[in-house]
């Protein structure tokens, strides 16, 4: 049976937010606080041979400066565990803005000042911040491999061979990274923003060797998060040691042009893709190396980047390779459609270079190279509607009115226009949860579970299978997310946090439904279920359940309970799960100045069964306009004399703005996908982005007969 | 943060008396959307402020003799929405709408906006000497010569600075031979806002022609037809709040189909706002089509020397310019 379509609601919390009485982990404040600030390092690498904190102690209001040595020694990193800590403060430099010291005062200024005091002296070491030049120390990933791509690839009629590029690119959500810690009556209390809090938990225990029973982590709202604030943040432990050391409540609040230097990047990659096809044009063999530049110790994963273009199509024999080049960075990390963003844009641009080889369409050229299961292991796929968003989208679009010719679609002013397509998948994956679910008699429902609200509207989709589902009062409706003192918390990332906790909220909501109906017996009693409760004169009923991913071991709770991630997928025992989706892209392309414009875009998803249509159109909204900013605009720039991070401020990291945004039209193909989860959903941020820059580079390719194989297309790329 | 004193004089003249008294150290602002962001990046480090913003009578637009005459404290919005100034001079209101964002051109005067510093990445960011900077450490050096010089200019440089002038709202007024009225201890005086300006050379830190203790009471513009026959073109890495790639200010005078007198200004290429004369020369007399519009604004860019990362920005500009020319000639018309 095919479940009916869940309605249009308005977002759970949109009122609070648009009252402002939305509280951020920035917004805390408590009675005696401190106020804290981290001293960068100016080098790129070396020692810190001396702190110079003289100046800043003499500066009115400040505290303390804590050194290295206010910390214990990192603790050996486990080889299964969850991923190790990041370190503390440090006087061996691995990157420029690698904090060194915390300057710790009675007022924010206060803090600055004596940051700014600070007179480190440094031993500096030789460094290389730019793989270029060292593409050959290659660190070999685990490669990603289907049939004989070799053998096949030299049977091929019609081969293109060519080389692309994405660069280094920042997160720069709003909120900035904010922690504010709080040791009371032997507890220690954080606030941060954070996808993760019990990564966050388990970082100050790993970090300060505190028992993690007396330790809290909450993060009720983060300002926007995508992948940023996954993994432990640098300044956690810091902060929690800052508030232990002082007796006092702390905060941080990270400067943008720190963040820049110490938080999770999206890693600049270089991809190099050969495609092979029949002369009829279907697609037989693929050879696609990627190396991305990497820390010394990160472990943001080089193979990964074939998780999408090896599923995209029905491509029988594949052969990814993928390498680390090791430089003097701070770890790059997962950013809105981590591998994908980059993978789609190389493959799909490839694809279309061969299609356009070939002489074929490339939406037909796409729609015959549809792929049955999944190439890598054979088996099959959970669900698959990449050819019904392709189709929609067409429509849509009006994809039947183009030209072939790249160069002969004009307006009357000589502006080219130019249509381009490209599709993107991402791997839906699925973490195990437990759930708890309290209805009382007084009209009050709370519910707990894991899920972190980063914007995405994760409460949304909850409260909709809540009050949807569940005869209940909206106005009485708690939801309890992102608190490690109630149900145990997964990391919420990866496109993974409505599979988190939907399915275990329609569990917790049967079950709750039994439980009353067992209680009312055979009784008809009209109204609710809290005046049915009322009625049979029962404060209130909890329930409490768990849900495993398809084939997941039951042991994966405890590793749930521990702190571990331990999120399945795509590659489930049975089958493979992926998420789907095509963007249909019209640039305007200026005749002499060449200023891209993009006037409109069609974009549609398979993300299985839509939970919440509001909140999941937003997130395909977001995608199309960071796919777009990714593919125009945004590029960190290094300076390979100096290391870090020349445009390390949101004047100078360009990321596109209302006036670069026209009509985006988004569709959703709303299918259930019941072999995934019994809510039958698949994952649905980071695929909304896999692609776009593609779709961008064709259309570019379209109007103007130029190739564009780096991002972002720049505007001296086309004089 | 480092303390400062704080005052704020009601009259020019207390202001300047102030600024007299008190000598080194001492520094105007009025709307601090330029001076605060230098502070907090520890760039600019005044001891003392004297904030003119509650001075009154400065703030006026006189639209009704032979110039045009707006006061140093007017903002930038202000400016840009004024009848007036968007007949007469669409040149002068586009300059300052496609400068900044709204929050910004609410707050910020077009005096101070003269004054605004350069957006060299090297200069902002190198806080605590990680970048070699000229204007910031005076003989330290220039990253960007030999660095990331993608936004840097290619003409008015030097060995020792390369970095752009950054304003929009200075290349409007050099185009329309624009005056800047200043009051300082020694009195009044009128300078061209082209000479306000001062080419980097051995001393990039010096970048206005003002002398100590004088304030920008109003800018003055000359009222000529040419005005309404006008535009402020601004190609920039987005389509709002960002800094010029390459922009051109221009106005036509116009006669029977041929140009009597072209004017241009450049911006985000150069070093000061950059009138480009040898352009205005070429036109003279000349019937304005793409090739001729094309033509004048290679000329424009005769003298360009680009870095390692800017060759575009020549032939980048000189299409600006084209573009610019083609859409004041359409003005003209009208």
């Amino acid at each position: 049976m095919i479940p009916t379509p869940f309605p249009d609601r308005p977002r759970f919390d949109a009122r609070d937010m648009v009252l402002g009485r939305t509280r951020y982990a920035a917004d805390r404040r408590l009675a005696g606080m401190l106020h804290a600030m981290t001293v960068p390092a100016r080098i790129a690498k070396g020692t810190v041979t001396s702190l110079g904190a003289e100046a800043a102690l003499r500066v009115p209001g400040v505290v303390r400066v804590l050194t290295p040595d206010d910390f214990p020694e990192p603790p050996p990193s486990a080889e299964d565990g969850p991923p190790p800590p990041p370190p503390t403060l440090t006087s061996t430099v691995s990157f420029r803005g690698e904090p060194i010291a915390l300057v710790i005062a009675e007022s924010l200024e206060a803090a600055i000042e004596g940051a700014e005091a600070m007179r480190p002296v440094y031993a500096e070491e030789p460094f290389q911040a730019l793989m270029d030049g060292l593409e050959a120390d290659r660190e070999e990933a685990e490669p990603y491999v289907a049939g004989d791509a070799a053998a096949v690839m030299a049977r091929a009629a019609v081969t293109v061979s060519e080389t692309y590029e994405s660069p280094t690119q920042h997160h720069n959500p709003i909120e900035l990274m904010a922690t504010v810690a709080e040791f009371r009556d032997g507890r220690l209390s954080v606030h941060e923003c954070s996808q993760s809090v019990g990564l966050a938990k388990y970082a100050v225990f790993a970090a300060l060797r505190i028992d993690p029973a007396v330790v809290d982590v909450r993060s009720p709202h983060v300002g926007g998060s995508f992948g940023q604030k996954g993994l432990a943040q640098r300044q956690t432990a810091l902060i929690a040691q800052a508030a232990l050391l002082t007796g006092r409540p702390v905060k941080l609040v990270m400067p943008r042009g720190q963040i820049f230097h110490v938080a999770a990047y999206r890693p600049r990659s270089r991809h190099r893709v050969e495609l092979g096809a029949t002369g009829e044009g279907s697609m037989i063999a693929a050879r696609y190396d990627a190396i991305q530049e990497q820390s010394r110790q990160g472990f943001f994963p080089a193979a990964e980047y074939h998780e999408a273009p090896i599923r995209l199509y029905g491509i029988e024999n594949y052969l990814g390779t993928g390498a680390d080049i090791r430089l003097d960075r701070q770890a790059p990390g997962w950013m809105r459609a981590p591998h994908a963003q980059a993978s789609c844009f190389a493959f799909e641009s490839a694809v279309d270079e061969l299609a356009w080889k070939l002489g074929q369409d490339p939406l037909a050229f796409r729609l015959a190279n549809d792929a049955a299961r999944d190439p890598r292991t054979g088996r099959p796929l959970s669900s698959r509607f990449m050819r019904e968003c392709l189709e929609e989208g067409a429509r849509r679009f009006g994809w039947k009115e183009r030209v072939a010719q790249p160069g002969s679609m004009t307006a009357e002013d000589g502006t080219l226009i130019g249509w381009g397509v490209a599709c993107g998948a991402y791997p839906s994956s699925m973490p195990p949860a437990i759930a708890r679910l309290r209805v009382g008699a007084d009209g009050r429902t709370r519910f707990a579970v894991s899920g972190h609200e980063m914007g995405q509207g994760i409460r949304t989709a909850i409260a909709s299978v809540l009050i949807e589902e569940l005869s209940i009062d909206p106005v009485g409706l708690e939801i309890v997310i992102a608190d490690t003192t109630s149900v145990p918390q997964h990391m919420t990332a990866g496109s993974w946090g409505t599979a988190g906790c939907v399915p275990a909220t329609m569990k917790a909501v049967e079950r709750m439904r039994s439980a009353v109906a067992e209680l009312v017996g055979g009784q008809r009693i009209a109204g609710n279920l809290h005046r049915q409760l009322a009625m049979v004169r029962r404060p209130s009923v909890e329930v409490e359940v768990s849900e495993l991913a398809p084939g997941q071991k039951p042991e994966a709770l405890e590793e749930l309970k521990a702190g571990g991630i331990v999120a399945m997928g795509p590659e489930y025992p049975a089958f493979t799960s992926m998420s789907y989706g095509a963007h249909f892209v019209e640039v305007r392309v200026e005749p002499r100045t060449r200023r891209v414009r993009v006037p409109r875009v069609v974009s549609i998803a398979d993300c299985g069964r839509v939970i919440s249509p509001r909140t999941a159109a937003s997130q395909v909204y977001g995608g199309v306009i960071w796919g777009i900013g990714a593919s125009l605009r945004e590029r960190t720039e290094v300076d390979p004399r100096f290391g870090g991070y020349l445009n390390s401020d949101i004047a100078d990291y360009v990321v596109a703005v209302n006036a670069d945004i026209e009509e985006i039209d988004v569709g959703l193909i709303d299918r259930p996908d019941l072999i995934a989860n019994r809510a039958g959903l698949k994952g649905l941020g980071q695929v909304t982005m896999a692609g776009v820059s593609a779709a961008v580079a064709n259309a570019v390719f379209h109007a103007t007969g130029k190739r564009l194989r780096s991002l972002p297309m720049r505007i001296e790329d086309l004089l | 943060m480092r303390p400062f004193s704080f005052h704020r004089p009601a009259t020019p003249d207390e202001a300047i008396a102030l600024f007299e008294a008190i000598g080194e150290g001492a520094r105007f602002v009025a709307g601090g959307t330029t001076l605060f962001d230098l502070m907090k990046l520890d760039i600019e480090r005044p001891r003392h402020l004297i904030d003119v913003g509650a001075i009154r009578g400065l703030d006026g637009i006189d639209a009704d003799g032979d110039t045009l005459r707006i006061g140093a404290l007017a903002t930038m919005a202000a400016v840009a929405a004024h009848p007036a100034v968007l007949r007469d001079f669409p040149v002068l209101s586009e300059s300052l709408a496609r400068a900044a964002s709204p929050q910004l051109r609410n707050m910020a005067s077009v005096g101070g906006n003269l004054l605004q510093r350069t957006r060299c990445p090297y200069f902002r960011n190198g806080v605590g000497g990680a970048y070699p900077c000229n204007k910031r450490e005076p003989g330290s050096g220039c990253a960007a010569v030999e660095g990331l010089d993608r936004g840097q200019a290619v003409l008015g440089t030097s060995a020792a600075c390369n970095a752009v002038s950054p304003g929009d709202w200075p290349v409007a007024l050099v185009a329309m031979d624009a005056l800047v009225e200043l009051r300082g201890p020694l009195g009044q005086r009128l300078l061209p806002v082209e000479e306000f300006y001062r080419l980097p050379g051995d001393t990039p830190h010096e970048e206005f022609t003002l002398r100590p203790g004088e304030m920008i009471a109003a800018v003055v513009v000359p009222k000529v037809a040419a005005g309404r026959a006008s535009t402020y073109h601004k190609i920039r890495d987005r389509e709002s709040f960002s800094f010029a790639l390459a922009s051109a200010a221009v106005a036509l005078d116009m006669e029977g189909g041929r140009v009597r007198r072209a004017r241009i200004a450049l911006g985000g290429v150069a070093t000061k706002p950059w009138r480009a004369r040898e352009a205005e020369r070429l036109l003279a007399g000349m019937n304005l089509d793409v090739e001729t519009a094309l033509d004048a604004g290679r000329a424009a860019f005769a003298d360009a020397r680009p870095g390692r990362h800017n060759a575009f920005k020549p032939e980048l500009g000189a299409r600006v310019v084209a573009d610019a020319l083609l859409i004041a000639v359409e003005r003209s018309r009208a």
